[in-house]
């Protein structure tokens, strides 16, 4: 054991207050203090202060967070004003700022999620009315693809060809228009070999493109959803998901084929 | 890169308890650290990716906090000014008079050695961390923080159970 220190250092003492020092520091402010108790009483006096600090002000560290302080809110609220193209590219503006990962954060906590949720809904309610036991599930049948295609190109204000799934089993019936609280959207119909029933729901979104396929349940069935350039689609039918998410990759892919 | 934004959002009581303990105005506070929440995200494309995320928005949200200071003049006369209610802080009744001295004492501190003692004390900034927040050297944040607490214990007893055997008499 050395002898106790005669000396400690101001910025030592305050360094043993806010525990900040190395163990054999620490060890010699300590032996210091021993012998110097009018010394002890002022560091203690110190580390009350520091906890009275903390104690005070520990509930403001504890309150819930006022909707104006909600991160996810004052990100969506920097891309909302602004137009399509302009927040699309903002989207990638600040996409280099915080990463890929920072960029799924954001586009599944708040924008796309309440779009992405508002869309599965619409499909959901599509798939139910016209797919299962109608007499009639489409209005136009894939006898005229051509016509079927000019048909929804010129309701959805965009053009959307109805996705080719013929490679991976499923032949198109047909496609309608239907009606959604945010305009109208196209719902295409396949069926497999068995006759199981497949839907693609799609339609214009202002909503940021998801940076996955998200997997999701439509109505009674699952499904897959996501948004790319302007478009949302969710993809539904009595399949696993494991399946759905294949088809899903596959509509993705011819979509950006098609630009 | 890791996540930025978690790291942002994990920050943002900590950042509001620190707005609080220096305005003490509950609006007062929400509106800073809501300026420094926008700052950030204006800044975060310039940001050096291996900087601390927490001493990073701590130096923004001082940085509002002085031009602050400048545009109202507040200064040494700011605590003066400030709303009777709004020196009761915590949100208990009990803890807000058990820590009244010592916050009326804070109160009385200049802005500088407040803010180096808050940074220190009830965030567990480091002294290097606190020099980076305040643009000062570490030497300044030593002489600040001993002045500081220095003044603290003139003006605030410490409550009896802190420390036993011992009062001081004002």
């Amino acid at each position: 054991m050395s002898e106790p220190p005669s000396c400690i250092s101001e910025e030592a003492l305050h360094g043993y207050v806010d525990q900040q020092l190395d163990p054999e520091r620490r060890a010699a402010v300590e032996q210091y203090l021993q012998c110097h108790p009018a010394e002890a009483v002022r560091v203690a006096d110190y580390r009350a202060h520091r906890e009275g600090l903390r104690a005070a002000f520990a509930p403001f560290a504890d309150a819930p967070l006022p909707p104006s302080l909600n991160l996810a809110r004052l990100v969506e609220a920097r891309l909302r004003p602004r137009r399509m193209a302009w927040r699309m590219a903002a989207a990638v503006l600040l996409g280099v700022g915080i990463g890929t990962s920072g960029s799924w954060w954001l586009a599944s906590r708040d924008a796309s999620g309440a779009a992405l949720d508002t869309l599965v809904d619409e499909a959901a309610v599509s798939y139910a009315t016209f797919v299962p036991n109608a007499e009639r599930p489409v209005q136009f049948s894939a006898a005229d693809p051509q016509q079927l295609a000019k048909w929804v190109g010129s309701r959805l204000n965009r053009k959307l060809i109805p996705p080719d799934l013929s490679a991976a089993g499923y032949e198109l019936l047909g496609g309608r228009v239907v009606a959604t609280g945010h305009g109208a959207a196209a719902l295409f119909i396949y069926k497999d070999g068995r006759g199981v029933p497949l839907a693609v729901f799609a339609r214009p979104t202002d909503a940021a493109d998801t940076a996955t396929i998200a997997e999701v349940d439509v109505g009674a069935t699952d499904g897959c959803a996501w948004i790319e350039h302007g478009i949302g689609y969710t993809v539904t039918g009595a399949e696993s998901y494991a399946r759905l998410l294949e088809l899903s990759k596959h509509i993705r892919a011819q979509a950006r084929a098609q630009g | 890169m890791p996540d930025v934004l978690p790291r942002i959002e994990a920050c943002i009581p900590a950042l509001r308890r620190y707005a609080m303990a220096l305005l003490r105005g509950r609006q007062d506070a929400d509106d800073m650290v809501h300026d420094t929440l926008v700052r950030a995200l204006d800044r975060l494309h310039t940001r050096r990716d291996d900087g601390d995320v927490r001493a990073w928005l701590f130096a923004i949200m001082h940085n509002l906090f002085i031009s602050r200071l400048r545009r109202h003049r507040l200064g040494a006369s700011y605590a003066a000014a400030r709303e009777p209610e709004d020196v009761a802080v915590a949100a208990d009744q009990e803890g807000r008079l058990r820590w009244r001295d010592l916050l009326n004492a804070l109160d009385s501190l200049a802005p500088e050695q407040r803010q180096v003692i808050l940074l220190v004390a009830v965030e567990d900034l480091t002294y290097a961390e606190v020099a980076h927040v305040l643009n000062i050297p570490i030497g300044t944040v030593m002489s600040r923080l001993a002045r500081g607490r220095e003044r603290l214990r003139a003006l605030a007893a410490v409550p009896e159970p802190a420390r036993p055997g011992l009062r001081r008499v004002k």
